[in-house]
């Protein structure tokens, strides 16, 4: 992991001086956001594909369980005498091994037969988390598992919990007592054995060193020890866990696109032509797990399903293709990262002052609320992704709410067109035709309003399809030519002979 | 038989849950406070609730939307306190109605896009828990106010009940009770065949949302014990053990009451043993255990009772092929 880190550095120092790295990365929110947009992207792309196959809320019982197996991972650890720490691989493969659990289990109590999809993952994540927090209060004490990290994280921190690496002038410092910069302290050697004070004359001494030992560059340079600074970088570790888990996440996907894809939308297919979708779906939960416990830190383990759910929920309404919703759900995803930092600060998209809001309901309702607004930056994330949604439900040029109101609005209007048209289409020239196509009482016949009918005669008499003549409505030549046109559409829609019934 | 035997086991459970209380006395030394007489009472009765609400969340396979309603709770809680400040009342109100706000959210957006119904719920679930924690974080920022004990919704805390919570939840399970009782047919109807009571003119709409407020109410009633994340397992829990034992729905509401209860009621016994076992998570595990037992031993469905057919059948299968082939 330091390895990685350090030749990622090294890229990054070929374009920036190693001074601006550093105040990039010390800027609480250009490493919340980056973090926030690197979960964003890992759960995306997994969330396009669970979301497709009607597994969403498995990544919701997934990132409960987690926590069950990290408690597990750090009992074991602190049983084993190794210092519990929330990056370290055996967390992780805790982790891992909890979702997986909570998968298995599920499927078990599933196939079964005597519970259903649904109510068998309600049955396992509560079951698993109750565990997780019975060992926590239990057995686990002083540990930061404590409640808020377990549900909003701590994303605005990710930028104070780093790795420093040294560039230039990275001595690290041996200081032995020779040396010019030692300091010679004298220390009394039998005062505590004597229970007697330094100034009394029994007391025996000896020269010790007081700040001999081995600093590391970033230690000898803060004590003043060295001439020259070294060059060190400072870099969050959050950062780090989150570009690993992208790079698998991306690799996975690139790699098994066909699979996933094929697994997908027809699993019956894939299993026929040898492919094993279990295998896959498995290695995807895998994968959602890790991304679960990798943004743990970070995001907490409820609001971390948002990352899986609503981004890619808000693609699936905007594209119809799988290529265009592991596009589209990872720049929704990111933006609702970037976005939601200024959220947490009181800015929605930049733009929109929550104070003003905050003002506006304390004048409406006569409240007294304090008008700055600081609030949770995860939890202001998952709302501005939420905000997308819901603008991309509204507006999708597919699918929106606007689109589909004015689709269904044409539709009926142009249903109501074809009424009339073959109303007077059926009557014209027939004996009853004064009866039923007399234009002051046309309406009745359709139980519409007379203004009702007035739009649509208006809409028709301008398409050039009905005119008037003796007071009542007939079809021109134009418009009998459309009635012909949608009655061959009609039979050939629906393949039925084309047989006239005017010709016995 | 089946009828009788069902019945024989809701008083053999209400029995043991009885007994329970002196039997730990007797042999963990549980000491009977005022606290685990309170807490025990109202794990229970709350137990009965959700048990006897849930069999039709169960049965119409909406197990989840009972973990999307407690979760949208949450920012009803924070705006009830920044209301009217730390009354229960207030918040229990503003629980519900955030709660049914995201049941409606949930309905528009199954509605009128093609968002499947685990997806709509995972939406409606993680912004509204965002939205209450964002609230969370305002309030506890606020100098005057300490957001003191709202933190307590999302995971529970069994201890902060008192006498009066437990009357507010006698009188509400009573109530509900009411009426289940009172549109008892239409319930059935609605959850088995929603089509059908459609088309026989029963007002669809009107019992479905009636049937959804009943689950938004025990939600709501049951965060303070239970907590926002564990709620779901009270819902569906004791019914999905019910259902294991009949075919009835008269006796899976009777027999999932008596099993919330029992696993309410013994869950808060269990955890007083200990001061480090928190009572709601417990209650869950006691919950599902009772699952298990029930998938493994029902008989007639039971797992158990499965194998025993399936070896009998093939010892059956066996002798007449000696018979035929002799």
């Amino acid at each position: 992991m330091m390895g990685l880190e350090r030749a990622l550095i090294e890229l990054l120092l070929r374009f920036v001086t190693h001074d601006a790295l550093n105040a990039f990365l010390r800027s609480p929110q250009h490493t919340a956001s980056l973090v926030g947009c690197l979960i964003a992207i890992c759960g995306a792309l997994l969330g396009t594909f669970l979301l497709l196959r009607g597994l969403s809320l498995t990544s919701d019982a997934i990132s409960h369980t987690v926590l069950l197996g990290i408690v597990l991972a750090f009992m074991l650890m602190t049983g084993a005498g190794l210092e519990g720490d929330t990056s370290s691989p055996w967390l992780i493969v805790g982790a891992a091994a909890a979702g997986v659990g909570t998968v298995v289990l599920t499927e078990t109590l599933h196939r079964s037969g005597l519970v259903r999809q649904d109510a068998a993952l309600g049955l396992a994540f509560p079951l698993l988390f109750a565990i997780a927090v019975i060992l926590v209060s239990r057995f686990v004490d002083d540990v930061h598992l404590d409640d808020d990290a377990v549900l909003v994280g701590e994303i605005g921190l990710a930028w104070a919990n780093t790795n420093s690496h040294c560039f230039e002038h990275c001595e690290s410092l041996r200081i032995t007592p020779e040396h010019p910069a030692a300091q010679q302290m004298r220390q009394c050697v039998n005062c505590r054995e004597l229970t007697i004070s330094p100034r009394d004359e029994r007391a025996e001494f000896r020269e010790v060193c007081g700040n001999c030992g081995v600093y590391t560059p970033a230690q000898a340079w803060s004590a003043g020890l060295l001439d020259e600074a070294p060059t060190l970088v400072f870099f969050p570790k959050s950062i780090t866990v989150m570009l690993v888990l992208t790079a698998l996440t991306v690799g996975f996907v690139a790699v098994f696109y066909k699979e996933l894809k094929l697994t997908t939308f027809d699993a019956a297919l894939a299993k026929s032509l040898g492919f094993r979708p279990a295998a896959l779906t498995y290695a995807l939960m895998i994968l959602v797990s890790l991304v679960a416990v990798g943004a743990f830190d970070a995001v907490g383990s409820i609001l971390v399903i948002a990352f899986f759910i609503i981004p890619p929920a808000a693609a699936y309404l905007l594209t119809d293709r799988l290529s265009g919703m592991l596009l589209l759900s990872p720049v929704i995803g990111g933006a609702g990262a970037f976005f939601g930092y200024d959220l947490a600060r009181g800015w929605l998209f930049g733009m929109l002052p929550v104070a003003e809001g905050i003002a506006a309901l304390n004048a409406i309702f006569g409240l007294q609320l304090r008008e700055a607004w600081d609030s949770s930056i995860s939890a202001s994330v998952v709302l501005t992704m939420f905000v997308l949604f819901v603008l991309v439900w509204i507006l999708s040029p597919r699918y929106g709410l606007v689109v589909s109101a004015v689709r269904r609005a044409n539709s009926r209007r142009r249903f109501d067109d074809q009424v009339v048209l073959a109303h007077i289409h059926n009557h014209q020239g027939t004996p009853s035709h004064a009866i039923e196509l007399r234009a002051a009482t046309l309406h009745q016949h359709f139980r519409w309003t007379p203004q009702k009918m007035n739009r649509v005669l208006m809409r028709l008499r301008a398409l050039g399809f009905v005119s008037q003549e003796a007071g009542s409505a007939i079809l021109t030549q134009r418009g009998d030519a459309h009635v012909h046109a949608f009655r061959k559409q009609l039979l050939v829609a629906h393949n039925i002979p084309d047989i006239d019934p005017t010709q016995p | 038989m089946a009828e009788r035997r069902v019945w024989a086991m809701i008083a053999a459970l209400l029995a043991l849950g009885v007994l329970l209380v002196p039997l730990s006395q007797a042999l963990f030394g549980l000491r009977l406070t005022y606290t685990v007489r309170v807490v025990a009472l109202g794990g229970s009765l709350l137990g009965a609730l959700s048990g006897a609400v849930g069999c039709f969340a169960v049965l119409r396979r909406e197990s989840l939307l009972g973990d999307a309603l407690s979760h949208a709770a949450l920012p009803g809680v924070a705006v009830g306190f920044l209301l009217a400040g730390r009354q229960l009342g207030a918040l229990l109100v503003g629980a519900g109605i955030a709660s049914w706000l995201g049941l409606r959210l949930v309905a528009a957006i199954l509605r009128t896009t093609r968002i499947k119904q685990d997806a709509a719920l995972g939406i409606v679930l993680a912004s509204f828990f965002a939205a209450g924690i964002a609230l969370l974080t305002y309030i506890q920022s606020l100098p005057e106010a300490s957001q003191a004990g709202l933190d307590s919704f999302i995971f529970g805390q069994a201890a902060a009940i008192i006498a009066s919570d437990i009357a507010l939840l006698g009188a509400v399970g009573l109530a509900v009770t009411l009426v289940l009782a009172l549109l008892w047919k239409e319930f059935k109807l609605i959850t088995f065949d929603a089509e059908f009571a459609s088309a026989g003119g029963l007002r669809g709409g009107l019992i479905d949302a009636l049937l959804s407020t009943l689950i938004v109410v025990t939600i709501v009633l049951g965060l303070q014990l239970a907590g926002v994340i564990l709620m779901v397992g009270m819902l569906i829990a004791p019914a999905i053990a019910a259902r294991q034992w009949t075919h009835s729905l008269e006796q899976m509401v009777v027999l999932a009451a008596a099993l919330g209860a029992f696993a309410g009621g013994s869950g808060a016994v269990i955890s007083a043993l200990d001061s480090d076992i928190p009572t709601g998570p417990m209650i869950i595990v006691v919950a599902f255990a009772l699952v298990a037992l029930s998938i493994t031993l029902a008989p007639g469905r039971g797992v158990l009772w499965r194998q025993l057919r399936q070896r009998e059948n093939r010892r059956h299968f066996r002798s007449r092929r000696l018979e035929t082939g002799a």
